[in-house]
């Protein structure tokens, strides 16, 4: 089986947790060994948050070591470009494209960096997704990072259905349609 | 079968397998999560958040003398709290299993300090346990409640931020109900004054000399001796996890229990390889433990004393040591960009205080909760953060030492619901006594009815803002009940009367309290249409962007050549503040017209 290694970066509240967990149950239901790192502490009231996932067939420690991972998930472009370090050459990023500015920029201190995409672009796969724009489309919000997933998931070899059990589970029942059409998005577009 | 968990919620599913009863904690990062889990998932266990974390212990440690199996959680400081109960606790014997579970926090991603608990746990003469990950923990928890019965002792299971925070597979077992025993009501045995006392020293020493000598061949420590190295590595919890993730071709001890450690078995080793090495995060723990039995050890000189211990820094300090060859692959430096920290949530009911405060230029003495976060840019203006609760205590000391030294300098103290009945209430009572009526003392107490820092856990006065709560604390009868007189209850909402009440408070020659009333914005939500810019009217002055709320932001409009104010509509939660400090009206509910 092929191993996978991803990190996970983004702003404190944007949902980091669940779609950590979300990524382990799909590695479980896939009958991979998984081990994940939860975002934690102050950052979660919006600081810089980051997680990890790891699946192999014998996994040890959570942690990902830089220049080690496979994919990096961008919840926000700023965060998506910290963490691009962990990439290994060639891997794939895959970022929302909606800025959450952080506090020196709210005060004018310093500008939000405009080349991010460049930069990416230039040493590894980059995907771009419009997705606080496309959830509310889907009208909900909350679905933006399953868009995400969609792409990510196009790129891997996990069954599909395994990916819409691992959602259909443990997003808010309320929010599974519309979850699940989010996931197809990406997927589709593969 | 199988299941994804993270540390916590495994050690509350092998608490709940071993047929736990009776659990308490205080919330507090990182373990909050094992007993909101016990809360939501296990209806056969009664869980409670309590008080505070002494509270906690002493409602295991009745539940424990009546027969039940108990679990009690806190976080790393936490256990300061409770050290007085439990350094009691410890002499008497066990009867329904008793574990602590401590989450330490190496590298402080959530606390004020970054102390090591398994000293704490020597003190105490408590078993320790380390475990690994979420399966490790599960298993833990089950065996440190047997060990505690068997050996009548409480135990520890010291689990880090990191491994309480990872999720990985666990195999899930049915739950075994055991009897409750009752009370044997001996009282050499738990009325703990002399002459009972002194017995229990010895029984203390014999406890754990017991517990040594099945710990010397107990499977839960481990040796893997495949490579025949001449180094034997010895480690336990993460660090094994991580060692093992560089694949090395060294021998290892990896230690389930940390404390009592089996010193025989590792006098033996050390025969048989030419050093041995220690790998633990933060203190030397163990490495002292061999060195005090004389067994010669290295570890610390190789590797940090603060911080995690990554997998790279495990390899870094075997390098060093001279353990495993050096290689010089190319180093990759993290991204340099924008720096990003925590900041108040939009509509958040602590920014207007802030601001109020800061256009009052006082310094504030500071509490733990999220109103810590005033320490930090943009705000910088809470200037001391101690402990849970210290902020009355140390505004009192304070206001001493300037009137000791003749003195006038006005003094102001924060603190949240949640840490004024935490321990900011005997501070308060204190208060009282010798009070100086004309030294201008303010207290503001921050009531938005939750822990929020934590996940938003009930205090005793949340039944203000929901009625899921058991507990309605009158926090202004209960402070007039105290013997305070001049207390104010403000809306921070109401900015312009609000500040009205703290300016004049600030200033009034005595001791006045203030209460604020808005509850936590993320913990009950506000649902009004979020507000709208102007940029026809707005003078970009700028004092919207003050109160530091995450949607305002300024930016170049169509047309205008100044930078004006704007609101990211998808953030806003409509509180209204920010148009209440606008000095143009530029900022207006969308209700009112344009959306
Ligand atoms: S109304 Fe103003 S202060 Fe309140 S949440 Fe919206 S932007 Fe923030
Ligand atoms: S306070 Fe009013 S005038 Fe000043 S920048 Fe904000 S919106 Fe513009």
């Amino acid at each position: 089986m092929k191993s996978y290694n991803i990190i996970l970066a983004g702003v404190g509240g944007q949902g980091l947790v669940l779609t950590t967990k979300i990524l382990a149950e799909v590695a479980l239901k896939a009958g991979y060994s998984v081990k994940t790192n939860d975002v934690i502490g102050l950052s979660q009231r919006g600081g810089k948050v980051w997680g990890s996932v790891k699946m192999d067939s014998e996994v040890f420690s959570p942690n990902i070591a830089v220049g080690q991972a496979d994919f990096v998930i961008g919840f926000e472009p700023l965060e998506a470009y910290r963490h691009c370090y962990f990439l290994r050459k060639k891997g794939t990023i895959i970022v929302n494209t909606h800025k959450i500015p952080p506090i020196p920029v709210m005060f004018e201190q310093v500008a939000y960096p405009e080349d991010i995409y460049e930069k990416l672009d230039a040493e590894y796969e980059l995907v771009k997704i419009e997705a606080v724009e496309e959830a509310m489309k889907l009208g909900n919000v909350k679905v933006a990072n399953t868009f995400l997933l969609g792409a990510l998931a196009s790129r891997m070899m996990i069954d599909k259905s395994i990916w819409i059990e691992a959602i259909s589970e443990n997003v808010p029942r309320k929010t599974v349609e519309a979850n699940l059409k989010a996931f197809d998005a990406y997927f589709e577009k593969q | 079968m199988k299941k994804v968990l993270n540390g916590n919620e495994a050690v509350a599913r092998g608490f709940y397998e071993a047929g736990g009863l009776v659990s308490a904690s205080y919330p507090g990062s990182p373990t909050v999560e094992i007993i909101q889990t016990l809360i939501d998932e296990y209806d056969e266990i009664y869980a409670e958040f309590s008080i505070n974390e002494k509270v906690a212990v002493e409602v295991g440690i009745g539940a424990s003398i009546a027969g039940a199996r108990t679990l009690v959680a806190m976080k790393h400081v936490g256990v300061n709290v409770a050290m007085d109960p439990l350094m009691t606790f410890t002499q008497t014997p066990i009867n329904g299993g008793f574990v602590l579970i401590s989450g330490d926090d190496p590298g402080m991603s959530s606390s004020q300090n970054e102390q090591d608990n398994r000293i704490l746990a020597k003190f105490a003469h408590m078993c320790v346990f380390d475990p690994g990950d979420a399966m490790e923990a599960k298993v833990m928890t089950k065996e440190a409640l047997s060990i505690s019965e068997t050996f009548g002792l409480p135990v520890m299971v010291r689990m880090t931020s990191r491994v309480c925070h990872s999720r990985s597979i666990v195999e899930l077992e049915d739950r075994v109900d055991r009897v409750v025993s009752g009370f044997s009501k001996k009282i050499e045995d738990y009325g703990m004054i002399p002459p009972h006392t002194f017995k229990k020293q010895y029984e203390m020493k014999n406890r754990i000399a017991k517990l040594q000598d099945f710990i010397e061949s107990s499977p839960i420590n481990r040796l893997e001796d495949d490579y025949r190295s001449d180094v034997l590595i010895v480690t336990s919890g993460l660090m094994y996890q991580n060692l093992k993730e560089l694949n090395l071709k060294l021998d290892v001890l990896k230690l389930g229990v940390v404390y009592p450690l089996p010193i025989e078995q590792i006098r033996a080793l050390k025969k048989r390889y030419a050093r041995v090495i220690v790998i633990e995060e933060m203190m030397p723990f163990i490495e002292d433990e061999l060195k005090i039995h004389g067994i010669a050890c290295e570890g610390k000189e190789f590797f940090s004393f603060t911080g995690e211990l990554m997998s790279e820094a495990i390899l870094k300090g075997l390098e060093g040591a001279g353990a495993v060859e050096a290689n010089d692959a190319e180093v990759i430096e993290a991204t340099e960009t924008v720096n990003r920290f925590s900041m108040f949530c939009a509509g958040c009911p602590h920014r207007p205080v802030f601001d109020i405060l800061k256009k009052n230029k006082v310094s504030v003495i500071g509490d733990i909760g999220c109103y810590s976060l005033a320490v930090l840019e943009p705000f910088e203006l809470v200037n001391t953060i101690i402990s849970m609760g210290a902020s009355i205590g140390m505004m009192k000391g304070m206001s001493k030492a300037y009137q000791m030294a003749e003195r006038q300098e006005p003094l102001v103290a924060v603190i949240g619901d949640g840490t004024f009945y935490h321990s900011g209430m005997t501070g308060m009572l204190n208060l009282l006594h010798q009070l100086d009526p004309d030294y201008n003392l303010t207290l503001l107490i921050l009531n938005n009815g939750t822990t929020a820092m934590t996940g938003g856990q009930q205090t005793a006065s949340s039944g203000y803002y929901t009625d899921k709560s058991d507990m309605k604390v009158d926090m202004e009868t209960l402070i007039r009940s105290m013997g305070f007189e001049r207390f104010k209850r403000v809306d921070q909402f109401e900015y312009k009367a609000a500040k009205k009440v703290i300016d004049e408070e600030l200033k009034y020659e005595g001791l006045s309290i203030v209460m604020t009333t808005r509850a936590c914005a993320l913990q009950y939500k506000i649902v009004k249409p979020h507000y709208v810019v102007d940029p026809d009217i707005c003078i970009g002055c700028r004092s919207c962007l003050k109160t530091n709320c995450p949607p305002i932001l300024m930016k170049a409009y169509e047309g205008h050549d100044k930078l004006k104010s704007s609101i990211a509509k998808e953030m806003c939660v409509g509180c209204s503040v920010c148009a209440q400090v606008c000095p143009v009206g530029a900022i207006k509910s969308s209700s009112a017209g344009e959306v």
